[in-house]
């Protein structure tokens, strides 16, 4: 096939399955006849119906083993949730594509041989399931903003250069979640938390008590970032006791003490310097 | 001819005679790798033996003495393994190692040093099916001279294993309809048998045989039966789904030679998931099949998951032992399977001796007068073990004496979503999709007493595992995790002794040990690695 020639080639030379899914059978020949190829920037089936439908069964089919039915990922295999490929502001489409049938050398994600419609079917899909950011500026005063989050993010949080690092990084969580829940995890912080973000409480043998966030894991350590935000290693063996926390190191940031409009000013401000 | 080869040749000529029919014989033959462990510098088969108990008599590393354990050299293979392991077993003769790596990659290393004699690449073509997807491989089969490997094109090939000349290659089934080839050929008096991965794909499975010397095909055994045949009565009547059945036969079997019995585990039958255009219970998926060794003839066998819908393959190493079995002097076979159950079979008439869970599984919690689950959750409940099952072929080890069975254990939990699948050659064909919760799942060594089932000791680890075992008349287990340990355990009550973190989870590998000048090395695939310890000098 020739791949630069958005024709009528392209589409003739769709290759069907022998049995195929009615659904994505329909689909495809509802697209056949359409020109247009990977080497297009936009996606010509984004936002289409039929597409996302088709698409979704070929995701159940060829993705969902590695990435979730969800299409969240599996982090034990390394698998990168696929909602939230798209807050990387510089990935189009074509780029999605591309990774798609070509795979990426040297991981676990393998090369796809699919035709090019029911690639875009695909994009299509991982369009449909992104996780939607925060839509426009939010309505608040980015300086006002920037004071809010020094006063109280920074100690844990770092975004457009200011803060520290215990806590993720902020810079662009406002193009990754919607604005509810980005409210919902100021004022309950302990409803969600990430992996690298869970906590526990240690009492060392010789006493010294440690709380911190657990980066990583395995039968005889811990490898921690301390409540201080210094880099540790603990061995279990050295341990009269571990605590699991179900909760955030993150506190709880009621109305009384960070109004809503101080919260828009502070997502403005993020934003703001994010689109910079 | 110049003056130095005019020299030279009556010499080279005359050492050719002498020497050629020794080293015709200089490998080893049939009757050496049924010495199983008998000389200490050599590890002949997969699991060191026939018996598959991979219970090595070493007894240079001691509980005592293993927290003293070194790396001595680390192997790179220069090839990754994409979404799983370096899942080999070397085998070691004359101080020098035959190991089989991912992508069909292989090398003799020098077991002193860690340096290659040579190696071997397959030129692979860029459109495997199954293959693509795990390109794996789990060791070498060697007699004499010659060396076998299967490959991720389903291909059978010998090897020199002087230089890793290819002496003959065959085409076991073709690999774009969905086959490929990962096991360690099992080499017998005579013939190399081997078995077939791809049922996830519109496979048909086989074991088959080969002559060592030719290539020629002796036997097949397909482990779907063909219309008509014993066993089709349990599928329906339609020849198009009989020969797509699945079944792959992609793990190691074990070989009882005064029986001339070999005992393989059968995989899954397809789709996957979708179980509702194969009504029945889909023999011999999901079995145990005791075969003569001469003729390929089924002589019983046993189905561990009737209609399966879980991908539980019972491709498990299976584990063949003398016990003393409620006062009688019993010959058993035990498997620890992949839908969470372990069991002991009698391996002369297939009687069914035990069978009981050795993890939390909802799917079943015992089996009926028949030997059958009573199924009570087929995964579409919710929280069953995933397709990754309870445990899975990284093999496990049996310690003679305390009769103690000692496997990886996987707690996961999934919700099976079946949908009817597109059914094309060359695509994978599951049948639907797994939830898996990623926020539950641990994984534990556990030891089993196999009279009883009954849980002796374990060890836990924070995943899911798929490290596999070793253990030594010493009174070692040795087992890799998912974090990448590799470890050493008091096999009387599973006490950590030592651990080295290899930097890369140890998947679907087992150790091996051999000695070589004196010293014991025990070695662990790992990621790229190949690794060496001992004890220091």
């Amino acid at each position: 096939m020739n791949r630069d020639r958005p024709s009528q080639a392209l589409i003739r030379n769709l290759t069907f399955p022998q049995r195929p899914h009615v659904l994505l059978t329909l689909a495809i020949l509802v697209f056949a006849g359409t020109p247009w190829s990977h080497a297009q920037s936009v996606n010509p089936l984004e936002g289409d119906v039929r597409a996302i439908r088709g698409g979704a069964g070929l995701f159940r089919a060829q993705c969902a083993t590695c990435h979730g039915a969800d299409a969240k990922g599996i982090s034990s295999i390394e698998a990168p949730d696929l909602t939230q490929i798209w807050s990387r502001r510089s990935l189009s489409a074509a780029a999605v594509f591309e990774t798609i049938r070509l795979g990426i050398p040297g991981s676990i994600m393998p090369p796809h041989s699919m035709t090019d419609t029911e690639n875009w079917m695909l994009v299509a899909y991982l369009q449909s399931v992104a996780e939607a950011g925060v839509i426009g500026l939010p309505a608040g005063d980015p300086a006002a903003g920037r004071r809010a989050f020094v006063e109280n993010c920074s100690t844990c949080h770092r975004a457009h250069g200011l803060g520290e690092s215990l806590g993720p990084n902020l810079s662009i969580v406002t193009s990754q979640r919607s604005l509810e829940s980005l409210i919902a995890s100021v004022r309950d912080p302990d409803a969600l938390v990430g992996r690298g973000y869970k906590l526990v409480h240690l009492r060392a043998s010789e006493g010294e008590e440690i709380t911190g966030l657990i980066k990583s894991e395995d039968a005889f350590s811990m490898q921690l970032q301390d409540d201080t935000g210094r880099l540790r290693s603990v061995n279990k063996a050295n341990l009269q006791m571990i605590e699991r926390l179900s909760g955030s190191l993150m506190p709880a940031f009621a109305r009384t003490q960070l109004g809503d409009q101080r919260l828009l000013d502070i997502f403005n401000f993020l934003q703001n310097g994010a689109q910079q | 001819m110049s003056k130095w080869l005019e020299k030279v040749m009556p010499v080279l000529l005359a050492s050719a005679a002498v020497v050629s029919p020794l080293s015709a014989q200089d490998g080893p033959s049939y009757e050496d790798i049924l010495a199983g462990f008998s000389n200490p510098e050599r590890w002949l088969t997969y699991s060191g033996d026939y018996s598959g108990k991979r219970h090595s008599p070493l007894q240079q590393i001691t509980p005592e003495n293993v927290s003293g354990l070194r790396p001595v050299w680390t192997f790179q293979t220069g090839t990754t393994t994409r979404g799983r392991g370096f899942e080999t077993t070397p085998l070691a003769d004359d101080g020098v190692l035959y190991v089989t790596g991912s992508n069909n990659n292989a090398w003799a290393i020098d077991a002193h040093t860690g340096r290659t004699f040579w190696r071997y690449r397959r030129n692979l073509p860029n459109d495997l099916t199954y293959g693509a997807s795990a390109p794996v491989n789990r060791g070498f089969g060697m007699l004499g001279d010659r060396l076998f490997m299967v490959t991720l094109d389903a291909h059978l090939l010998a090897f020199d294993r002087r230089n890793g000349d290819i002496l003959w290659d065959v085409e076991l089934a073709d690999y774009r309809v969905g086959y490929a080839a990962t096991l360690a050929p099992l080499v017998l008096d005579g013939k190399v048998i081997v078995g077939i991965s791809g049922g996830e794909y519109r496979t048909r499975g086989f074991i088959d045989a080969y002559d060592p010397v030719s290539g020629e095909q002796l036997w097949r055994f397909n482990t779907i039966p063909g219309p008509g045949e014993p066993g089709s009565e349990t599928w329906p009547d339609d020849p198009e789904v009989l020969a797509a059945g699945g079944g792959g036969t992609w793990m190691n079997g074990s070989f009882d030679p005064e029986l001339n019995l070999i005992y393989w585990g059968v995989g899954n039958p397809n789709p996957d998931y979708y179980g509702d255009a194969r009504p029945g219970d889909n023999l011999y998926s999901n079995s145990l099949v005791a075969l003569d060794a001469d003729t390929g003839e089924l002589l019983w066998h046993y189905q561990f998951t009737p209609h399966d819908l879980n991908d539980w393959d019972s491709n498990h190493m299976p584990v063949l032992a003398e016990v003393n079995w409620q006062g009688q002097l019993r010959q058993v076979v035990m498997v620890g399977n992949r839908n969470g159950f372990f069991y002991v079979l009698d391996r002369v008439t297939g009687e069914l001796l035990l069978g009981t869970p050795f993890t939390a599984t909802s799917w079943a919690r015992e089996l009926d007068a028949d030997g059958r689950p009573i199924v009570l959750n087929d995964g579409s409940q919710g929280c069953v073990p995933d397709p990754w099952g309870s445990t899975n072929f990284m093999p496990p080890t049996f310690v003679p004496g305390q009769d103690l069975f000692i496997l990886t254990a996987r707690e996961t939990c999934a919700t099976y979503v079946p949908e009817k699948p597109a059914d094309a050659p060359g695509q994978s064909n599951f049948g639907g999709t797994v939830l898996i919760d990623a926020e539950q799942g641990s994984g534990a060594l556990r030891a089993l007493d196999i009279h009883t089932g009954d849980l002796v000791w374990e060890f836990s680890y924070p995943s899911p595992t798929f490290g596999g075992v070793l253990s030594t008349a010493s009174g070692l287990v040795f087992a890799g995790d998912h974090e990448g340990n590799f470890m050493a355990f008091d096999a009387k009550d599973g006490r950590n002794l030592w651990h080295y973190q290899t930097g890369s989870r140890i998947w679907g590998a087992a150790a091996m040990t051999f000695m070589l000048d004196q010293r014991q090395l025990v070695l662990i695939p790992s990621g790229t690695t190949l690794t060496a310890f001992a004890l220091p000098d």
